[in-house]
């Protein structure tokens, strides 16, 4: 998988689902749900600072909350190309691999800043910014074959033999 | 094996299986509502396949926004109902409840199947020895497509019960308890499974109630054993339910636990009871017993939400109806309302709330500054009555 380089938006702990994508847009049709992404994050920190590639970088429990797909969904039609936590919840993390949104699970939030360019090796498990080189696990092998495919739906495509 | 173990290896077809196994398990039932299911149903079609693995395993729920604060909301029921008689899988779309609920009622399978239900909260259903996976909707849709779900065998945390409850603690209590000692990531991909001579002191529905908010504390899979002590646990933390007193979660995080009596005397605005955490019969008994002859304070608006249908007329053959509409309360229909900040009771940077759902989040009831305080069905009632918040006496 190609190495992603993008400029950093650094948030908090548990940045819940209801911050991500607020309950009152759960109901936007498919296409419109990237115009609420982080809407109910209480900063401006995101609103400030987003750009097409851009990469949020968060502390510990990362999405949650709520099962809401339109949470990563939002992020993902909002351009975010990745999320790096030191931590992730459970279902929040398999949304973002199953729509082909790429995580990464690293101790990096106290590392980096705002606005810091870096470009970060999921198969290696790296993050190399402005000061130096942040390591973690590299990401599985079976989440980067979903990601390849580009999610999970491809993926189920292409194991049950539809064209 | 512990208990988890033993359910997931049964649902994967193998004798044994080990934490950080990678499994491919058999799915007994598959659920989404009205939030989750439109994207589901999307994602089914973008598949391709024919049919739903069995469709008298699937069903659809319309509990989050019914009726139709939006027509947007209303486009989503009609994507269901269009779903539904295309595939021949049922859909409750007439107010009939809450999917954890309704699966409860109408759904449940036997002890240790696995259900999937597109929804954080579907670990409700281990109150009653399912185990039950909250998942988004695209993995829903390969669910609803294969009646497999892919996954990792979790290491399991025990919780052991033992002493007598004080009356005025309950389920919800215990639940937060845990938030307050294991954070709100402590469980994260792991199982919880309670245990111990403690246990029948809860009912089903405050099983349900506990197993419930096992996701706000991060677990995957959370589930009621029997009183014995469970094998092969990760580890094992043992309770004396006898040390317990009323909690309550303070804003923004139901894992910021304290007891109720550091919070006494903090004035209100609005109280809600229900939701999928605390919307059964046994909830609403307690606000019945509390509400009985008197009034709430004037200064609150009190919102009481049936979990399902089937509640709310047990409610009315019981007389609580009356009993909370005379006491100066509001009835909403059965659903999801009040809780998540889409309709029927959304608030300002001035509103202060106790409600017994499961979050607490910024902005989880309208304004991210409003201060929402999580609590039982008990403590919610007696602070309805004083205005303040107020440690029950029941």
């Amino acid at each position: 998988m190609e190495k992603i380089k993008g400029k950093v938006i650094i948030l908090g702990n548990d940045v819940d689902t209801d911050q991500i994508l607020p309950g009152y847009a759960m109901s936007e049709p498919y296409e419109e749900i990237g115009k609420f992404a982080m809407a109910g994050l209480p900063t401006d920190d995101f609103k400030d600072n987003r750009e097409p590639g851009c990469i949020l970088v968060a502390g510990r429990n990362f999405g949650c909350g709520s099962s809401r797909e339109q949470a990563p969904i939002a992020l993902k039609q909002a351009k975010v190309a990745l999320v790096v936590a030191q931590g992730f919840a459970r279902i929040f993390r398999r949304n973002c691999i199953n729509i082909g949104l790429p995580v990464f699970v690293a101790d990096a939030v106290n590392q980096l800043r705002t606005g810091d360019v870096v470009e970060v090796d999921l198969e290696k498990g790296t993050i190399t910014g402005p000061r130096g080189e942040i390591t973690s696990a590299p990401v599985s092998e079976s989440v980067l074959k979903t990601l390849e495919y580009g999610g999970l739906i491809p993926r189920v495509r292409a194991e049950l033999g539809i064209e | 094996m512990n208990l988890i173990e033993k359910y997931l290896a049964k649902a994967a077809g193998k004798e044994e299986v080990v934490p950080g196994q990678d499994i491919t398990c058999k799915v007994s039932f598959v659920a989404a509502h009205d939030v989750t299911a439109p994207i589901a149903i999307r994602m089914f079609r973008e598949i391709g396949v024919k049919k739903v693995f069995d469709p008298e395993r699937v069903a659809l729920i319309v509990d989050h926004v019914y009726p139709a604060s939006t027509e947007k909301a209303r486009a989503n029921v009609w994507t269901m109902d269009d779903f539904s008689k295309e595939f021949g899988v049922p859909l409750y779309q007439r107010g009939e409840g809450v999917i954890h609920q309704l699966m409860y009622e109408k759904h449940r399978q036997n002890p240790g199947d696995l259900v999937v239900i597109a929804d954080s909260h579907t670990g409700t259903c281990g109150g009653y020895g399912q185990i039950g996976i909250g998942v988004g909707s695209t993995e829903l849709a390969a669910a609803m497509a294969t009646g497999t779900l892919d996954l990792e065998v979790p290491q399991v945390v025990q919780i052991y019960l033992t002493g007598t409850l004080p009356s005025n603690v309950f389920g919800k209590d215990l639940i937060l308890y845990l938030g307050s000692k294991f954070g709100s990531d402590y469980l994260v991909d792991r199982g919880l499974v309670l245990t111990g001579p403690g246990i029948g002191q809860f009912s089903t529905a405050e099983r349900m109630t506990v197993c419930n908010m096992g996701i706000e504390i991060g677990s995957m899979i959370t589930i009621f054993g029997t009183e014995e002590r469970e094998e092969d646990c990760f580890e094992t933390y043992e309770i004396d339910l006898g040390t317990l007193e009323p909690q309550i979660a303070c804003p923004f995080n139901p894992a910021n636990v304290v007891p109720v009596r550091e919070k006494a005397g903090l004035k209100i605005t609005q109280v809600v009871v229900g939701s999928c955490t605390n919307g059964r019969l046994n909830d609403m008994e307690q606000v019945a017993k509390a509400f009985q002859g008197r009034k709430v304070h004037p200064d609150v608006n009190v919102l009481i939400v049936p979990a399902s249908r089937e509640i709310l007329g047990q409610m009315e053959a019981r007389g609580w109806c009356t009993i909370t509409r005379d006491a100066g309360a509001t009835v909403l229909n059965p659903g999801c309302g009040s809780c998540f900040g889409a309709h029927e009771g959304l608030i300002t940077p001035r509103d202060v709330v106790v409600s017994t759902t499961n979050r607490n989040f910024p902005g989880r009831m309208g304004s991210k500054e409003g201060q929402i305080y999580l609590a039982s069905p008990a403590t919610a009632a007696a602070s309805a009555l004083t205005g303040v918040i107020t440690v029950p006496e029941v």
